[in-house]
């Protein structure tokens, strides 16, 4: 009786869920989060239960995590196994289970047999267990949104909680993130890690280590023989030994590197990969790194793995490319420093002309507390002020951000406040000439509403597809 | 010309939340009215003589954090940040630096971690972390055409209680402050300042940072007039907007 009760709950769980779905999309809404947290509500355990119908993947930590999956699937594609994948940034336990339940037939069997989960951190501790993955795919630890988590190290600890009640997922770890290397220590899971070869990227600032230079072990400050930014790098405690482990797959050289791609060669125990990115910035090649990780999981070939890498495009948001007539529009997302400082970097690559807009939002999803914007290097952009026609700032917290741009260096009769997306779009549009470039960073929700406009404008994709 | 140091206390340990900021925003007040500044950073095992500078600044960190800096801290520089917090040194403490300047830290389960003890304060952890706007009515800020407010965010995980010898920074108009429950935030003790705000706390709330620089001007130049208004638009703009939109939440 009970268990007759349990396969009702879950059946009626599906049903509601599917139909769900299928009103939101109707009504020309996402409906990616919301069928979930109804399918949650009605079958608590709806994770536990759905679990051995499919082979998991999950991708959780900081920075990249997106970037990572969309690269991930294309090995899948390459691989030929047909899989699901919660695409657009719905990654809290409401999301996948939306994700899982889309798969299934109403009956509750699955069509597709393979799920790629995007989870944040937070929820991975708790998802985790409960979806028992095969595979475990983690990128970095940076300080990101701390009013929601607390601290660094409890980001941390909640995924080392979900990986310690997974102990038979095979973990892909960053070598370079002391943090996140650490997830590999005193585990019995079978760890592939990946980094970059000492001293591929030789980056002198090493005072940009703020966030681990300390020894998670034994607190002594860590010695580094290279650093690739902030506080990765080929790190070693003088004290306890805890180092940098061995990487099997490993950037051992940065070939080329401009602001639309990065040509690279990576070492993998199937032989050595060149593979030209078409992404900008050092934080991609991390993310084409994790993803080879899957490649060479999954048994594909050097070959193939370079396929993949060379195909990929830009992921939902993260960075995405309008051409409006002769002029263009990058967006490109940023929701915490050391991301932040990555894209500015970015931008300094860039030769031509072009005006920026920054948007700044303080919901849930954003992070509350916008103290981060002080802790990102935003004094890169009065550097390359000169080849910037105009600033705008945007968002709930446009005023804060214009404010940090004033003590960046910016003169603040330069800094505009537009709070409307339409004209804000109109205005940067309007300062460019032709060939020229319009950036607009934003964080995730100032994203999506800007998105809405642009895709009212010029015709965007559905993100949920 | 006019000069002021500025050491950062353990910059590389004890910096969360945007605490750079409030270096960003004292530095930049300076500059743009020609007074000369230089920030030293001061960290584990290096000299803490506090003779040198003119304000003294230590932000928050994590407990692993605080755990590194507590013996560096206790063995070495207590008895100096003593004697400078007494000689009237100007000092800004936030969140975690609020709290070590106070006397003691009680641990969930009940121990006390010592602190330097340079204020008559002292810190309770909480099981639930006060997290969240914060607005505070400063009386020794309100002018004829100020209003006081400081506004910052918030994010503690310990309630302080202030004993006699030390004065609330200000008065809690929305958020939780020192312990979500006698309705102050912080600290003043001489030029001593302690706060749970950052935000970052100075850049948004100009009044209170010419506050600071003022005093150590004074500190070191006895004959010093006062300093050269700016033109705070952008600031004052951040600071209305924030609060506004925080006042009108709900409770």
């Amino acid at each position: 009786m009970k268990d007759f009760l349990k396969r009702m709950r879950l059946m009626a769980a599906i049903v509601i869920t599917k139909l769900a779905v299928i009103g939101l999309r109707l009504m020309n809404r996402g409906g990616t989060s919301l069928p979930g947290k109804i399918a949650l509500k009605i079958c608590p355990d709806i994770l536990s239960q759905l679990s051995d119908r499919f082979r998991i993947i999950m991708i959780t930590g900081t920075n990249g995590k997106t970037t990572t999956s969309r690269i991930a699937a294309g090995m899948l594609e390459k691989s030929g196994i047909k899989y699901i994948a919660n695409k657009s940034g719905a990654n809290l336990a409401s999301g996948i289970a939306t994700t899982l339940i889309e798969a299934l037939s109403l009956t509750g069997k699955a069509m597709i047999r393979t799920a790629l989960l995007e989870t944040d951190e937070a929820a991975f501790k708790i998802t985790a267990p409960k979806l028992k993955p095969e595979i475990v795919i983690v990128t970095n630890f940076f300080k990101d949104q701390l009013d929601r988590f607390g601290e660094l190290y409890s980001t941390l600890g909640h995924v080392r909680e979900g990986i310690l009640g997974s102990p038979e997922s095979t973990l892909i770890l960053n070598a370079d993130d002391s943090l996140c290397a650490s997830l590999g220590q005193g585990v019995k899971n079978p760890v592939i890690y990946y980094g970059f070869a000492d001293g591929v990227y030789p980056e002198t600032d090493f005072s940009s280590n703020n966030d681990a230079p300390y020894c998670i072990n034994c607190s002594a400050r860590y010695s580094y023989s290279s650093v690739t930014f902030a506080h990765l790098g080929h790190f070693r405690c003088p004290r306890c030994g805890y180092e940098r482990p061995e990487a099997r797959i490993e950037c051992t050289q940065v070939l080329s590197y401009d602001n639309l791609t990065s040509t690279v060669e990576v070492k993998t125990p199937a032989g050595k990969i060149a593979a030209r990115l078409a992404l900008p910035g050092l934080y991609n090649i991390y993310n084409a790194l994790a993803a080879t990780g899957l490649g060479h999981f999954l048994g594909l070939g050097v070959d193939d793995i370079k396929q993949v890498l060379e195909g990929f495009e830009s992921g939902f948001g993260r960075m995405e490319t309008i051409n409006v007539m002769d002029k263009e529009i990058k967006m490109i997302l940023v929701k915490n420093p050391t991301g932040f400082n990555q894209v500015l970097k970015y931008l300094l690559t860039q030769k031509n002309k072009c005006a920026v807009a920054l948007a700044l939002n303080d919901r849930l999803a954003d992070g509350t507390d916008v103290s981060w914007i002080w802790d990102a290097d935003l004094e890169i952009l009065s550097v390359m002020k000169d080849r910037i026609r105009s600033f705008y700032v945007s968002g709930i917290r446009a005023e804060d951000m214009a404010v940090r741009l004033k003590y960046a260096g910016i003169e603040q009769e330069l800094i505009k406040i537009e709070h409307d997306e339409n004209r804000l779009i109109d205005q940067l549009l309007n300062d460019v000439t032709d060939n020229e470039t319009v950036y607009i960073l934003p964080t995730y929700t100032a994203m999506l509403e800007i998105r809405q406009v642009l895709k009212n404008r010029f015709k965007l994709k559905d993100f949920w597809k | 010309m006019y000069k002021l140091t500025i050491c950062h206390l353990y910059p590389d340990l004890m910096c969360l939340y945007g605490d750079r900021g409030n270096i960003i925003a004292l530095t930049k007040r300076c500059e743009w009215r020609n007074i000369d500044v230089e920030t030293v950073s001061v960290s584990l095992n290096d000299d803490f003589d506090y003779k040198n500078y003119d304000i003294i600044f230590i932000g928050g960190g994590q407990d692993f954090e605080q755990t590194i800096i507590q013996d560096d801290l206790m063995r070495g520089k207590r008895q100096r940040i003593i004697e400078a917090v007494e000689e009237g040194k100007v000092f800004l403490g936030i969140c975690g630096g609020f709290q070590l300047l106070g006397k003691y830290y009680k641990t969930q389960s009940g121990s006390e971690i010592e602190c330097v003890g340079a204020l008559d304060l002292w810190t309770n952890s909480s099981e639930k972390r006060l997290i969240g706007n914060l607005v505070i009515e400063c009386d020794f800020l309100k002018t004829q055409t100020k209003d006081g407010y400081v506004v910052g965010f918030e994010n503690h995980a310990g309630k302080t209680y202030l004993g006699e010898g030390v004065k609330p920074l200000g008065k809690v108009i929305k958020g939780f402050g020192n312990n979500g429950e006698d309705g102050f935030e912080g600290a003043v003790y001489k030029n001593t300042y302690g706060t749970y705000a950052h935000g970052s706390l100075l850049p948004k709330n100009p009044a209170l940072t010419d506050h600071l620089i003022t005093l150590a001007l004074l500190n070191k130049y006895p004959e010093f007039q006062g300093l050269d208004p700016l033109v705070d638009n952008l600031e004052n703009l951040a600071r209305t907007t924030v609060i506004k939109r925080i006042l009108a939440e709900k409770a």
